[in-house]
């Protein structure tokens, strides 16, 4: 079989190529792999945010939870709270956690909640992860098996550092080879695929199946093989963020979750690991200047990062393209990362993306040429499917808003809302929402993750004619999450015991 | 050296207590007290012996875990190969304690120098952030109050094993896998050729009292020999 794939090269060492290096080469052990990455090419480094997926994802790749902690001065992430959201005032909070029960069950609490007259948060009824992450705990006790959790979660972490560890890893552990050089273009084939990379300065590097992780640049996707950018700014409207990381004060708690911080035209997140906390300002431009953008920023450190010194702080400036390709396979060259497309990082989808188009990649794997284009219009529909559905998701965080300012009433402007997500919010006034609404496999943002956000807007829960409503089941969430809090070590306490821990092995005997 | 405080949310708010099982939590220890009233529980996983005081000559049941001091044959690592464990060892580092006069009703104590008070933060809360005890500290805080009150009511339990003379001493000599010789003694049980000799009136009495069928809890206990036998045969056997 002359055109086996049996080569894959990887273009570029950001978060999103390494974990491509290091997943592929894991699930799919006999291809060769390479990446080359420039070697004065600063990453972008801000997706600190990741899903539960990444536990499987890391697993698979075969890092120790605790070296991937150790190393990458990660935390961990239980789900996102929203604060400011609903109209700005004090006390306006809801979460929207990992934790969920199944689909039935949560319809049911969801209406005992709602007829019991709404005793306390949403997530508060539905989930005990939700009194651990108030608590600042950690979702598991160090005992247990690496990536077993009383209750789901993710990390946040150091982007940086985990790229390093994923290219120490892949390179030292995995057999991933690794090329420092420039790709300066490419060498066709006759059927119009990538045949090869022009490299500065080396020989060209020929392969079978490329992957552009160029980031932004889209080097091969956009730039060789010629995929259309889809402009989505018309739904969501943040193209800027001030980014900046503050060192936190030892000792001091870890938050549980992302708190995403509404302000008036934007919003703010702010992700806790154990030696500071990035906190950036999100806004449009059209709405926003920059100072006022940064004036935001350092009044909100100022506000919550106790011992923070504001005057010392220099913020990093990212514009940014809401928006996605038309197609994210084409030929043999597949993007993967911010080449792909992205958006305003609310609900953390960078990085899921990658690993969701990496699960959909090894899963079905074109063996050879002749089953690519195949794989590739699949492919192309799943993403294009999984980027509406996340568009969607996002802009409903901002519909139910009854924020005053100028760029809330824009956000709930009817021109503004993508007609399937219109359709949905109608029909979730008389049923909740359920997998009718999302039936794709690997659904990222499924019904429990919308009835989260929905009625902690504070949209209520529709009571449909039946009663199965549970009080009980409240009860049984009530004592779970007394126990649960008794029970789990604060993340602080966590982190630095294996801090120390590993300190301790590293002393000589 | 133990240091016994009496336990209240303003001191212990953020205490936090092991609970899992260990060597270094105080788990290696050969035997626990064992009250008669759970005879049941006990006697389906461990032998139950008798030992009587050298000074005042006051007999207590035992559960044993092992055949030598500081030997647990249930404990492997920081799991406990057991379902139920005597709640006089399952209540550390909880005691009973009562204030000086007469009649008051017991306290939760805590013994703040006993291992299982966590410094690491890690481990189970005893009261939460409002103050108010944890499921944990109800939970165990029943346990104390089930095993105070079995505590004083087994003396009628001895008391009655004593007058029937239903006590004997008890040696226990095996050989191991290995050519080895595993004994036991200073130990009592029961007297099983005086048991069956009662009349029916000595056998009614006991019977009334709830005492016979912890008798033969404990006579059907023996027969956990076999399996600590087994476990310290395979503790042996793996070096």
């Amino acid at each position: 079989m002359s055109n086996a794939v049996q080569h894959i090269v990887i273009v570029g060492g950001g978060t999103a190529g390494w974990l491509s290096a290091c997943l592929l080469a894991a699930r799919l052990p006999d291809q060769r792999i390479t990446l080359v990455e420039a070697p004065d090419v600063p990453t972008i480094g801000v997706g600190e945010g990741t899903w539960p997926t990444m536990r499987e994802t890391l697993a698979t790749i075969g890092i120790p939870e605790a070296e991937f902690l150790r190393e990458c001065d990660a935390a961990f992430k239980q789900g996102s709270r929203f604060d400011g959201w609903r109209d700005g005032s004090p006390g306006d909070s809801y979460l929207h956690p990992f934790s969920a029960p199944p689909a039935a069950e949560m319809r049911d609490m969801a209406q005992a909640w709602q007829a019991s007259g709404q005793p306390g948060a949403f997530a508060a009824a539905i989930t005990p992860q939700h009194a651990v992450c108030a608590a600042n705990l950690a979702p598991r006790q160090r005992a247990m098996p690496d990536y077993a959790g009383a209750l789901n979660y993710g990390y946040h972490l150091d982007a940086g550092k985990f790229a390093a560890l994923l290219m120490r890893h892949g390179t030292q552990r995995l057999g991933v080879t690794r090329i420092a050089a420039h790709v300066t273009g490419i060498n066709r084939a006759a059927n119009g695929d990538i045949a090869a990379l022009v490299l500065r300065g080396s020989e060209p590097l020929a392969g079978d199946l490329f992957l552009d992780c160029s980031g932004q640049a889209a080097i091969l996707i956009a730039g060789q093989c010629g995929a259309e950018w889809i402009n989505r700014s018309d739904i969501s409207f943040n193209d800027r963020a001030l980014a900046v990381q503050v060192p936190v004060e030892p000792g001091s708690p870890i938050a549980a979750q992302t708190i995403g911080t509404a302000h008036e035209a934007g919003w703010l997140w702010d992700i806790g690991l154990p030696t500071r906390r990035g906190v950036g300002c999100v806004y449009a431009s059209r709405f926003l200047t920059d100072e006022r953008a940064e004036d935001i920023l350092r009044s909100y450190i100022a506000a919550n990062v106790p011992g923070a010194d504001v005057s010392k702080l220099i913020p990093r400036k990212l514009a940014f393209a809401t928006g996605h390709r038309d197609r994210f396979w084409i030929g043999n060259c597949i993007a993967v990362g911010l080449s792909a497309g992205f958006i305003e990082p609310l609900e953390a989808s960078a990085i899921v993306l990658i690993e969701l188009s990496l699960k959909a990649l090894a899963e079905n794997f074109p063996q050879s040429r002749a089953s690519m284009d195949i794989h590739a219009a699949r492919f192309n529909d799943l993403f294009r499917y999984r980027w509406d559905r996340i568009v969607e998701f996002l802009k409903l965080h901002y519909v139910p808003s009854q924020r005053t300012e100028p760029y809330w009433q824009a956000q709930r402007a009817p021109e503004t809302i993508p007609p399937r997500l219109a359709e949905c919010l109608a029909l979730w006034r008389e049923q909740s929402p359920s997998a009718w609404d999302f039936p794709r496999v690997d659904e990222m943002f499924p019904a429990a993750s919308q009835q989260y956000v929905l009625h902690g807007m504070g949209v209520p829960v529709p009571l449909s004619g039946k009663s199965s409503s549970s009080p009980a089941r409240l009860a049984e969430i009530a004592a779970k999450s007394r126990a649960l809090a008794a029970a789990l070590p604060t993340a602080r306490d966590y982190l630095d015991r294996l801090t120390a821990q590993a300190a301790a092995t590293r002393i000589p005997a | 050296m133990s240091q016994h405080q009496i336990l209240n949310p303003a001191d212990h708010g953020q205490l936090r207590i092991h609970t899992e099982a260990g060597a270094q939590l105080g788990d290696n220890v050969m035997a626990s007290l064992a009250m008669p009233a759970e005879f049941r529980e006990v006697q389906a996983h461990y032998p139950i012996v008798f030992r009587r005081d050298a000074e005042t000559g006051k007999l207590a049941a035992l559960a044993l875990f092992g055949f030598e001091a500081g030997e647990n044959l249930f404990l492997n690592g920081s799991t406990w190969d057991a379902r139920y464990r005597p709640m006089a060892h399952a209540v550390q580092p909880f005691l009973i304690g009562r204030a000086a006069e007469e009649g008051a009703p017991p306290q939760v104590h805590i013994d703040l120098a006993n291992p299982r008070v966590s410094a690491t933060g890690e481990g189970m809360r005893v009261f939460d952030d409002t103050g108010a005890p944890t499921p944990y500290l109800e939970t165990l805080a029943t346990m104390l109050g089930d095993l105070d009150y079995a505590w004083h009511e087994s003396t009628a339990f001895f008391d009655a094993l004593e007058a029937h003379g239903l006590v004997e001493p008890f040696s226990l000599e095996v050989t191991l896998d290995n050519g080895a010789v595993q004994s036991l003694v200073g130990f009592q049980t029961i007297h099983e050729d005086r048991l069956a000799s009662l009349d029916g009136e000595a056998l009614a009495a006991l019977m009334a009292e709830g005492h016979l069928a912890r008798i033969y809890m404990v006579l059907a206990s023996l027969a956990q020999f076999g399996n600590l036998v087994a476990r310290k045969n395979r503790k042996v056997a793996l070096g």
